[in-house]
């Protein structure tokens, strides 16, 4: 039904100011390319139990570079998804989620740095704590026309 | 979709602009619910075998949400594109933990003056962070820039941003400059904002852009 609202959505992924600032994002949905979320579960980090924060970002940084030269190769062709196996029980991407839990205590998400301990359910200036709570989720089609249907989740 | 409980929440912002659209669900308290991240990522993923071409997580502003959003794609299975849906006040922490999970950053460019984003948004160092994390989010990922026009601030706010976009990201960068501005919640507290933005004011907002040398910009 979308089409009949935004007929210029349906052309937008053919329009040359789109394809040109948004190649990967034409790519994927296209199935020639894959999310970088996608891609960051490929690349295997482990820590242990009690790193510490300044550690895990020291694994962060040296895992970012090893997953943009792993998305180089898969956007050229050079390795296929397939050649990877399964994913690993620990990735880049677990390793984020764990970062981004020491960031909610004392809370430094946002440059307020406002310092609520959120892991401990205080509300920081966003009025966010611990829990993530949603306000709507729907299929919306009032976005720019190559967002168009864009599934919006409002937290 | 069943629901594990519902509550008092806020969608969650940092920035508290006195013309917010959304006010009564960004600056105060109102019944919703409280999802497991798996049955977000369920939602997501029925959501683009419907066609739907994106995740696009939205606010107030998704920033405070980060962590529960890295673990939502944890569970999801399908290939589909995250659309950071961002004022842009997040720390460099925030925009390294983005960078390898972000396909498009959209940023709102709102002010050109740390003066405006003072008084309108209550934040201050505006330009240092937000100029700073366009500029990473463009080596990171893909970006669209929205520009919403304010009434009276083409000189402090405009010319600024456009000049910006232009010289630092390239006059080729994907910009919705957007008309629309209309007065919600306390904008009459300031006195250019309780209007909306006239035909002549507008007809100078896109010569700006274009003066500015922009030439990927949506009307």
């Amino acid at each position: 039904m979308w089409q009949l609202w935004r007929p210029d959505a349906v052309r937008a992924l053919e329009d040359p100011k789109v394809v040109s600032s948004m190649p990967r994002y034409v790519g994927i949905l296209k199935g020639r390319l894959l999310p970088r979320f996608f891609v960051s579960r490929y690349v295997p980090v482990e820590w242990e139990a009690d790193s510490s924060e300044e550690e895990l970002w020291e694994l962060h940084r040296a895992s970012i570079r090893e997953m943009e030269a792993l998305m180089r190769d898969m956007d050229s062709g050079r390795v296929h998804l397939g050649d990877l196996g399964c994913p690993p029980k620990s990735s880049l991407l677990h390793l984020k989620a764990r970062i981004g839990e020491c960031l909610m205590g004392p809370c430094r998400l946002c440059e307020r740095r406002c310092g609520a301990d959120r892991l401990k359910g205080e509300l920081g200036f966003c009025r966010v704590g611990r829990e993530f709570r949603v306000h709507s989720c729907f299929d919306h089609l009032g976005e720019e026309p190559e967002v168009v249907p864009s599934f919006t989740v409002c937290g | 979709m069943r629901i594990k409980k519902s509550g008092r929440i806020s969608l969650g912002c940092n920035f508290a602009c006195i013309h917010c659209q959304n006010w009564e669900i960004s600056q105060q308290f109102v019944e919703g619910a409280v999802y497991s991240e798996r049955e977000i990522a369920s939602l997501i993923d029925d959501a683009r075998r419907r066609g739907c071409r994106n995740q696009n997580w939205v606010g107030g502003d998704p920033i405070p949400h980060i962590p529960f959003w890295l673990r939502v794609l944890l569970w999801e299975k399908e290939k589909t594109p995250v659309f950071f849906n961002t004022n842009g006040f997040y720390s460099a922490e925030a925009s390294s933990l983005l960078r390898g999970v972000v396909d498009i950053y959209k940023i709102d460019f709102k002010y050109g003056s740390d003066v405006c984003a003072e008084k309108i948004s209550g934040v201050s160092n505006y330009w240092r962070v937000v100029t700073r994390n366009l500029r990473e989010a463009r080596q990171h990922g893909e970006l669209l820039v929205r520009v919403l026009v304010l009434p009276r601030h083409l000189d402090c706010c405009l010319k600024p941003i456009v000049s910006f976009i232009s010289e630092e990201l390239g006059p080729e960068t994907r910009v919705n400059l957007m008309d629309q501005y209309s007065p919600h919640w306390r904008a009459a507290e300031r006195p250019e904002l309780k209007r909306r933005l006239d035909r002549a004011e507008w007809e100078r907002a896109v010569e700006i852009a274009f003066e500015a040398g922009l030439n990927n910009v949506i009307m």
